[in-house]
């Protein structure tokens, strides 16, 4: 069954063509195809999986012709994780995006390119198709980032797009000089043509810089992170619920690959400059990030910070290059995906509550909206790094990986940007859990200004002032709950962040055989 | 070592006809239960003792106590009820050489002292913590481990403390140094005993000789140090002491330094040099020290930490004669200071007096009591014929024979301030003419048993050593109490006592209590724990401070970030603070891909 890897891609693609095609007859088929296809996916990816967990590391020639000449596509301990992970977001999303919308047909096929785009990324063995895969990923999210309505949308994606084109076409430029050094564009052939080539060589130089900024500009590290914010911020919640947890995560599982399945520890031994430099510009993305994430009112513009901080430090763990740090890395870059989605649908749900998404509008939610509160507070603190939650296994094993790399620095900048961590979300959950709901007067107004906000006129409020609730009912606002959906996404991410951190040793024993290749 | 004893007897039998001085007396034995700790008895009688009468519960004191006595000179070697301790292998009732010799000593003391008691009007309550003290001392030197010992250690710390406590006054300000001084010892001894048991792995005696060398060897000298009143340490001695009930004095004077002696010898049984002369200096210090009090009970317990001084030496220098004259020295001892804080009990109780200044012509007054004392202060003295000669002597001879000259002549030295400080003692209480007649009680019954019984020992032990030698520990054999040289070097440095007595007298007169360690060590200890406590307290207000102006800035820069950095850009730029509008300073899309191309200009330029 290793024909599932290819159609990991393929399935996603077909699919994609059909809300597009009969979209015009069937005005609403693009939910159910979406759905449709996400759970093939699933099963796909659990196929995947299933023949990784027994057969271990497996490669798949595409349309029969040999590496490496031909395209490969890899399923190894990594890819199949990662596989599964986007299958489980794409079936979140999906089912949120049913209430949450955007509902119009092209957002759901734009959503499939996008899960076919990723699940190339994790899947090919190849750099070029590589760079087909990202630009895929890219274009997808660009088009999604725009459905978000108003200007603002389309500025960020416009941002986006051009900022975005760069980094990829700078990647294609390192790939163009690598290919020009090697004549090989497979990953496995190009790791031993390179150690022949010299890893001193200018060319092979050149390109690794060019190859490791363009991926950085897609990972989003501090200086290079300008566009993600407002991408993430100005994008519909289900968008950027699916791009945070999966887009910059595609960017740095293929930094990873590049750093380990192309250029090998044996390059840091040669050239010790390129992964300092990463580590240091990591580094800086970490403490940067977390400090803009706490200055941040606007709670999606705080976690895209947060992601900008976190994403630093899972390239840290990658460019530390040990197997400790490196295994930190890819723990945290599932655990971020999982509790990142979590917390932006999260965010989004809580906001419809609460009548804004800044963190002032969050007061008093714990009593209004109790459930997701208390997941979204406990997807907070997994996050800060709390035990058992899947984000100290990754932050531990980082900190440990830099500290037995002699990397002190790292550990550091690890140990503050917990600290920072924990200053910006204990500010909301302080907010959510201890301060009380604005004053019902403004609350009628502001109902009765957006149309929004019943459930907090339906409960009367914590005061249980009766004359505003029936003021409030009177402006005719609509009661706006959380969603079934929205409650499952968010209470499963929090007991998935949590689940996950349990397993953590069982998850590390499935990436150990890859890393193991490569130390 | 408990084995060694029986062969260590039948070979004295045998010396016995070819030395005189050996000594022709073997120990009886019998077959005595050992199905319960000798200590089990006492603090039975302990616990009951305050609901029976006065005079029932002194009775069965006195039977308690001199049934242990008894009891362990009847005992035969070997090691008894073994038990798990806390998880641990336990001993608790450990018969040999040594422990004997301080369970019978311990046992007839302790019937002697509650007879004292009971003629001395103290309370049953008093009496009943005293038992406690005297069984948790008899726990802790039958111990066969150092958990048992070190648990029955902590007890004796506490119920000595609460035995001081109970005269109220004077007694709790110098029974909380007391305790807070034993807390600390207590402390210092557990954890070289902890630190001794990971390294051998088992804590019974019998498991290494003596504590493990190093670390846990410095902590139980220094630990142990603290009740045997090493020199810098014992200064909650001659406080305490003289404080309570006279008759809680008497006990107090027997038990706690005397179990340090004993536990030193557990923990150094081949001796210390540093230890050795550790002993010397604590009997030269305390007898300078001594010398200088008036009042007669603090005069004593100076004494005690120079005679104890004598024992450390004797363990230090660790020969087997010195460890016999070290025991030997223990039991003189416990009998004539037991002795003189009897006869210094009756004198404040009969004259309400304290200090030796306004005494004098007590020999009249007081006849038994004066007969007693003098039996006491020579045996103490050393003069040939008491007790203390024959044990003193045997500590100076194998100082002398391992050619430790330093630790000879110091503890001769001492020797001589021990007469002249009982000569002072004897010469202002009971010689010199008075201006005031006493017209006071004589001491009544029970006390005068218990003082001329111990005194009569102390006489009978001084003429006939050999009695007391069958119970030693060590060898005797090189002990010859009375050749010439000894009896010569005896009277000697009584002359010399009788003479720097007369000399020194004035001058002694107007010299005060004079400066212990005290003076530094109090003020050091308080003005240090306040500097400390005011220090720690400053420097938290302080952190304190810094870290709420730190967290209330970051607080208002991260509730309004353009204004805050709106003053530095004003002043760096000198533009207008208005152009800078919220929002202002994210990056445009230009800006982004200038960042780009920076970023990447900048890598290319590293790697190349």
């Amino acid at each position: 069954m290793t024909d599932a890897i290819a159609l990991l891609v393929a399935v996603p693609i077909v699919f994609a063509l059909f809300p597009i095609a009969f979209g015009g007859r069937w005005e609403h088929m693009g939910w159910g195809t979406a759905a449709l296809g996400a759970l093939v996916h699933l099963g796909l990816s659990l196929t995947v999986a299933a023949t990784v967990l027994s057969g271990g590391r497996f490669t798949y020639a595409v349309g029969g012709y040999t590496p490496p000449f031909g395209i490969e596509l890899v399923g190894d301990g990594v890819s199949a994780v990662l596989v599964v992970l986007t299958s489980l977001v794409t079936v979140a999303v999906v089912a949120y995006a049913r209430r949450a919308g955007p509902h119009s047909n092209t957002f759901y096929s734009e959503l499939l390119v996008l899960t076919a785009g990723i699940s190339g990324v994790f899947v090919t063995g190849d750099v070029f198709n590589l760079y087909v895969f990202i630009e895929i990923t890219g274009l997808a999210t660009y088009a999604l980032v725009a459905t978000g309505r108003g200007p603002a949308a389309a500025l960020a994606s416009l941002k986006y797009l051009l900022v975005g084109t760069v980094g990829a076409s700078l990647y294609l430029l390192g790939v163009g000089y690598l290919y020009v050094a090697t004549g090989t564009l497979n990953m496995a052939d190009l790791a031993s043509q390179l150690s022949s080539v010299g890893y001193g060589s200018p060319l092979v130089l050149t390109g690794f810089g060019l190859i490791v900024v363009g991926l950085a500009v897609k990972a989003a590290l501090f200086p290079l992170h300008t566009w993600q914010p407002g991408a993430y911020a100005e994008s519909p919640d289900s968008v950027t619920a699916y791009i945070s947890a999966l887009v910059s995560t595609a960017a740095a599982y293929a930094l990873f690959r590049i750093i380990y399945a192309v250029f090998t520890p044996a390059f840091d031994a040669a050239v010790p400059f390129a992964l300092d430099a990463l580590v240091i510009l990591a580094s800086v993305s970490v403490v940067v990030g977390s400090v803009l994430a706490v200055l941040q009112s606007d709670l999606k513009r705080m976690l895209a910070y947060s992601s900008v901080a976190q994403f630093g430090l899972i390239v840290a763990g990658f460019a530390i290059a040990n197997a400790t740090a490196v295994t930190g890395g890819l723990v945290h870059l599932i655990g971020h995906a999982v509790m990142k989605a979590g917390l932006f649908v999260g965010v989004g749900a809580l906001a419809g509550v609460a009548g804004g998404r800044t963190v002032d509008d969050f007061a008093g939610l714990a009593e209004r909206a109790p459930l997701v509160s208390a997941a979204f507070a406990v997807l907070a603190f997994a996050l800060v790094g709390v035990p058992p939650a899947i984000g100290f296994a990754g932050k531990w094993h980082i900190v440990l990986g830099a500290v037995e790399g002699g990397r002190w620095g790292v550990a550091l900048v690890a140990v503050v940007s917990t600290l920072l961590t924990l200053a910006y979300f204990a500010r909301v959950v302080e907010r959510m859990y201890f301060r009380d709901a604005p004053a019902p007067a403004e609350e009628s107004v502001a109902a009765a200004a957006d149309g929004g906000d019943a459930e907090l006129a339906s409960d009367g409020g914590s005061d249980g002032d009766g004359d505003a609730s029936g003021a409030a009912s009177d402006a005719g606002a609509e009661p706006e709950t959380i969603s079934m959906t929205a409650r499952i996404i968010v209470v499963g991410a929090a007991v998935a962040a949590v689940g996950v951190g349990l397993v953590a040793t069982d998850l590390i024993a499935v990436f150990e055989p890859v890393l193991e290749v490569y130390f | 070592m408990s084995a060694a004893v029986a062969p260590f007897v039948a070979g004295l039998a045998a010396r016995a006809t070819v030395l005189a001085s050996e000594p022709s007396v073997s120990l009886p034995t019998a077959d005595v239960p050992t199905v319960v700790p000798p200590a089990a008895a006492i603090l039975a009688v302990a616990i009951v003792l305050p609901v029976l009468s006065r005079k029932l519960g002194h009775a069965l004191g006195v039977l308690a106590t001199g049934g242990v006595s008894l009891w362990s000179l009847l005992a035969p070697a070997g090691a008894y009820l073994d038990v798990t301790f806390l998880g641990f292998d336990a001993l608790l009732f450990n018969v040999d050489a040594f422990s004997r010799l301080m369970g019978v000593i311990f046992g007839l003391i302790g019937a002697a002292a509650v007879l004292y008691s009971y003629s001395s009007d103290a309370s049953n309550r008093q009496t009943a913590f005293a038992l406690g003290y005297v069984g948790t001392s008899v726990g802790a030197v039958f111990a066969g481990d150092w958990l048992t010992m070190i648990f029955f250690w902590e007890l004796m710390a506490v119920t000595s403390t609460l035995l001081v406590w109970d005269y109220g006054g004077e007694a709790v300000r110098a029974g909380f140094r007391y305790a807070v001084y034993h807390g600390l010892g207590g402390s210092l001894l557990m954890a070289a005993i902890v630190w001794h048991y990971t390294e051998v792995g088992s804590f019974l005696f019998s498991a290494s000789d003596g504590i493990v060398a190093g670390i846990p060897a410095a902590l139980a000298a220094v630990g142990i140090g603290v009740n045997v009143g090493f020199v810098g340490l014992h200064t909650w001695l001659p406080d305490t002491y003289p404080r309570p009930h006279v008759a809680a004095s008497v006990f107090l004077s027997v038990y706690t330094t005397k179990t340090g002696v004993y536990g030193l010898a557990r923990a150094f049984p081949d001796g210390n040099l540093a230890v050795a002369y550790m002993g010397a200096a604590m009997a030269l210090v305390g007898v300078v020290y001594a010398l200088l009090q008036n009042d007669m009970r603090r005069l004593l317990s100076y004494h005690i930490q120079s005679q104890v001084g004598y024992m450390v030496a004797g363990v230090g220098v660790g020969t087997a004669l010195a460890t016999a004259g070290a025991f030997a020295h223990v039991f003189n001892h416990i009998l004539y200071k037991a002795l003189l804080f009897m006869t210094a009990g009756v004198v404040i109780s009969r004259t309400g007096k304290q200090s030796l200044k306004y005494l004098g012509g007590l020999g009249r007054a007081l006849p038994v009591t004066a007969l007693a004392f003098t039996a006491a202060a020579l045996s103490i003295s050393g003069f040939p014929g008491f007790n203390g000669f024959v044990s003193k002597g045997m500590i100076t001879a194998a100082a002398h024979k391992e050619h430790l000259d330093g630790i000879f002549y110091i503890l001769l030295a001492a020797g001589v301030g021990t007469f002249m400080s009982f000569i002072k003692f004897g010469y202002y209480a009971f010689l010199r003419e008075s201006d005031s007649t006493w017209a006071i009680q004589r001491s009544v019954t029970g006390q005068r048993v218990a003082m001329l019984g111990v005194a009569t020992l102390c006489v009978l032990l001084g003429l006939y050593p050999d009695a007391l030698f069958a119970l030693l520990p060590g060898s005797t054999a090189d002990a010859h109490p009375f050749t010439l040289s000894h009896l010569g070097e005896g009277f000697l440095l009584a002359a010399l006592g009788v003479v720097g007595f007369a000399l020194l007298k004035t001058p002694l007169s107007k010299i005060g209590n004079g400066i212990d360690v005290d003076v530094v060590i109090e003020p050091a200890t308080f003005y240090g724990m306040r500097g400390l406590v005011r220090g720690t307290t400053e420097l938290f207000a302080a952190v304190d401070r810094a870290v709420v102006a730190a967290a209330s800035t970051a607080l208002a820069a991260a509730g309004d970030p353009y204004g805050a950095i709106r003053g530095p850009a004003v002043a760096l730029l000198g533009s207008e603070g208005e152009s800078l509008q919220d929002g202002g300073l994210r990056a445009t899309i230009a800006t982004s891909v200038l960042l780009v191309v920076v970023v990447l200009a900048a890598t290319l330029v590293g790697l190349l």
